[in-house]
C-alpha cells in the first residue's frame, strides 16, 4: 500500500509519515495539489491521498475534484486532514468525493481508526 | 487543600499496573505527571490527603478503582469503538429483533457503564439509518459517575474525540457545531435517556432490554462480582435479546449455573450471549429469510 | 462590523488540544496570569493567520525562540540535529494554521483562511485593529500567548 502525503508543512507532512509508515505504507510526498497531480500523471499510483485543504498553488479542495474528475484514480481513497473544520465545507469536500476527514489537531489513533473505517488497515492493529 | 507534590514511586508503578491489567494502556515512567495530575481531582473529591492516599483508597474501593480508570483513559474512547459488535447489530441483531417484533414496533436498548455516552449514541446513529418509518427505539445509558451522565445529556464533545472513529458522514448528519465542540442534534439526543446505576447494586425497575451492552466493565470487578452481574442482569434481557460483553470479557470462566443460564452464539466476529432455552426464539430464524441490512461501517 | 470575539475558553480549548495533540501531554501548557505587556522582542517567533468572510480576523502566536525550536523538533521528530530558521517557520505555521483554522469554526461563517505567515520577531498589528482575545501561557517555562484581533 502506497500513502500520498499532501500538505505544505514539512512538519505535518513528517508527522504523518510516522503514523502512516508505522501502519506499513509506502509514503510519497507533495508540498500542494498541484504537485501531488503531477506524482500521479507520471506513474506514482497510491492507494490513499491525505490532503490538507489550505494549500499554495492549488488547494486540497481543488486536488480532490481532480482527482475525481478522472476515472483512472477512481480506485483512490481520499482522506482530507486539515484543519478546515466548518461544518459546511466538511459536507463540500464530501460531495465532492473525499471518502474521510480527520480535523487537525489529531492524535495519531484517529488516523489509524480513519483507516480502519476505510478497510485500508487490518482492524488488529489497534488490538 | 493543596496536595503533595509528587506521587511515590511505588504509587505510580501500583495504578500503571492496575492500568495495564484491566485496559492494555501502558503508563511510562515517565508519565508520572500525567497521572498526578488526572488523580488529583479524584483524590480531592474522595477526600484523601494525598494521590498515595487516594491510589491506597483504589486499591480496595471498586468504585474509586473505576473512576481512576476512566480518568487515565480518558479520550482512549471512540465512536463504534472496536467496530465489529455494531457490525453485528446492523447485519444480524437488528433484523432478527425486528423480526420478532412487527406488531410493538419498538426497540429498545441498555448501554451499561455508558462513560461518556459514545457506545449509546454510536447505536443511536445505526438505529436512526436503518429503523423504518412507523419504528421507534429507547436507549438506557446508565454509569456510576453522575459527571459521565450529565456529558452523555449534554452530547458534546471535543475535537479532539470527534476524529476517532467517527465516519465524516455521521459526523455532519449527527452533529453540529457548538463553540470549540460539537454537539449531538436533539433527534438522537431524544433517543438516549440516563440513569445513575451502580453495576454492583440493585436492577429493580431498569426494565428489558432487546440488547445489553456491558462491554469493558466487568473487568473492574472483582470475579464473584462479574459472575453475581452476569446472574442479576439474566432477567434484564428479553428472551430473544443479546448481551454482548467486551472482545476480552467473552472468554471469562464462568460457573456452571452461569453457562447454563446463557447460551453463547457466534455472530461473524463477534461472540454474543442470549438468554438460554428461551422458546419464543427461532432457532436459525435469521439467515434464511432477513434480507441482511448493509452494514453501515464498512468504509466501502 | 461588530467587533464579534469568540469566548477565551473556546480559544484556550483549541491552543490546548493543538498543544496536547501534537506535543504530548506530559509537559502541560500553564495558563500565566502575571504577563503583561509585549513579549521580548529579542529572541521570539511569531506567525499568523488571517480570517476572511463571515467573521473577519487575525489569530497571532508568539513565543520564545527556545519553545519555537523545542516544539519544531519535537514535530519533526528530531534529536541534536541543527534546526534551520524553514524548520521553525515551517512549524510554527503549522501551529497557527491549526489554532486558525479552529478559531474560525467558531465564528460565524463560512470564510476563508490564508496560509501562515511567519517572522523571526515580534508580531506588529496595524493601528486599526482591536485585540478580542488573548491567551497567555507557558510550556516547560517558556512563554506562548495566542491573540485575536478584529479590523474596528
Amino acid at each position: 500500500m502506497r500513502a500520498l502525503i499532501i500538505d505544505d508543512s514539512r512538519a505535518m507532512r513528517s508527522i504523518l509519515r510516522r503514523i502512516v509508515s508505522g501502519l506499513s505504507f509506502e509514503t510519497a510526498e507533495a508540498g500542494h495539489g498541484q504537485e501531488a497531480l503531477d506524482q500521479m500523471e507520471a506513474g506514482l499510483d497510491p492507494d490513499l491521498c491525505l490532503i490538507d485543504w489550505n494549500m499554495p498553488v492549488m488547494d486540497g479542495y481543488t486536488f480532490v475534484t481532480r482527482v475525481r474528475a478522472n476515472p483512472a484514480w477512481r480506485n483512490v481513497t481520499l482522506m482530507m486532514v486539515t484543519t478546515e473544520s466548518e461544518q459546511g465545507q466538511i459536507v463540500r469536500a464530501l460531495a465532492a468525493g473525499a471518502h474521510e476527514y480527520v480535523i487537525k489537531p489529531f492524535t495519531p489513533d484517529a488516523i489509524v481508526e480513519k483507516l480502519q473505517l476505510l478497510g485500508l488497515v487490518d482492524k488488529g492493529v489497534l488490538a | 487543600m493543596r496536595l503533595g507534590v509528587t506521587m511515590a514511586p511505588a504509587s505510580f508503578q501500583q495504578i500503571a499496573a492496575l492500568v495495564l491489567r484491566e485496559t492494555s494502556i501502558i503508563y511510562e515512567p515517565r508519565k508520572e505527571y500525567l497521572v498526578e495530575a488526572r488523580l488529583h481531582p479524584l483524590a480531592v473529591q474522595a477526600g484523601c490527603s494525598s494521590v498515595d492516599q487516594y491510589v491506597a483508597l483504589v486499591g480496595v474501593d471498586a468504585q474509586e478503582r473505576r473512576k481512576a480508570i476512566d480518568a487515565l483513559t480518558i479520550n482512549e474512547t471512540s465512536w463504534f469503538r472496536d467496530n465489529a459488535p455494531y457490525q453485528a447489530f446492523t447485519e444480524t441483531m437488528l433484523p432478527a429483533l425486528m423480526a420478532g417484533r412487527t406488531e410493538r414496533r419498538h426497540i429498545s436498548i441498555w448501554s451499561a457503564a455508558c462513560s461518556s455516552g459514545q457506545e449509546a449514541y454510536s447505536i443511536a446513529m445505526l438505529l436512526d439509518q436503518h429503523l423504518p418509518a412507523g419504528w421507534t427505539a429507547d436507549i438506557l445509558a446508565t454509569d456510576v459517575s453522575t459527571a459521565m451522565l450529565a456529558r452523555v445529556e449534554a452530547g458534546r464533545y471535543s475535537q479532539v474525540e470527534m476524529n476517532r472513529g467517527l465516519p465524516a458522514t455521521s459526523l455532519v448528519k449527527y452533529f453540529t457545531r457548538a463553540g470549540s465542540e460539537w454537539q449531538v442534534v436533539p433527534a438522537l439526543r431524544d433517543m438516549v435517556r440516563t440513569r445513575h446505576l451502580n453495576l454492583a447494586d440493585s436492577y429493580i425497575g431498569i426494565g428489558t432490554f432487546d440488547l445489553v451492552l456491558l462491554r469493558n466493565v466487568l473487568i473492574y470487578f472483582d470475579q464473584p462480582t462479574r459472575h453475581d452481574i452476569l446472574r442479576r442482569i439474566h432477567p434484564h434481557v428479553a428472551g430473544d435479546g443479546y448481551l454482548l460483553l467486551g472482545s476480552s470479557e467473552t472468554t471469562l470462566d464462568m460457573p456452571a449455573d452461569l453457562t447454563a443460564l446463557w447460551d453463547r452464539e457466534q455472530l461473524g466476529r463477534v461472540q454474543a450471549h442470549r438468554p438460554a432455552g428461551a422458546t419464543n426464539r427461532p432457532v436459525h430464524g435469521l439467515s434464511a429469510t432477513a434480507s441482511p441490512i448493509s452494514a453501515a461501517l464498512t468504509g466501502a | 462590523m461588530t467587533a464579534l470575539a469568540p469566548e477565551l475558553s473556546d480559544v484556550h480549548a483549541v491552543v490546548e488540544q493543538v498543544w496536547s495533540s501534537f506535543l504530548g501531554d506530559e509537559e502541560p501548557l500553564l495558563p500565566r496570569y502575571d504577563a503583561s505587556g509585549p513579549l521580548p522582542a529579542d529572541d521570539v517567533w511569531s506567525a499568523a493567520v488571517s480570517i476572511h468572510g463571515g467573521w473577519a480576523g487575525t489569530v497571532t502566536i508568539e513565543l520564545s525562540a527556545t519553545l519555537a525550536q523545542n516544539l519544531t523538533r519535537l514535530m519533526l521528530a528530531m534529536d541534536d540535529e541543527p534546526l534551520d530558521d524553514a524548520d521553525v517557520a515551517d512549524a510554527v505555521g503549522e501551529l497557527v494554521n491549526m489554532v486558525g483554522g479552529n478559531i474560525k469554526s467558531l465564528m460565524p461563517g463560512p470564510s476563508t483562511l490564508t496560509l501562515p505567515y511567519v517572522a523571526a520577531g515580534r508580531a506588529a498589528h496595524a493601528s486599526d485593529t482591536t485585540e478580542v482575545a488573548r491567551l497567555d501561557a507557558a510550556w516547560v517555562g517558556e512563554p506562548v500567548r495566542v491573540s485575536v484581533h478584529t479590523t474596528s
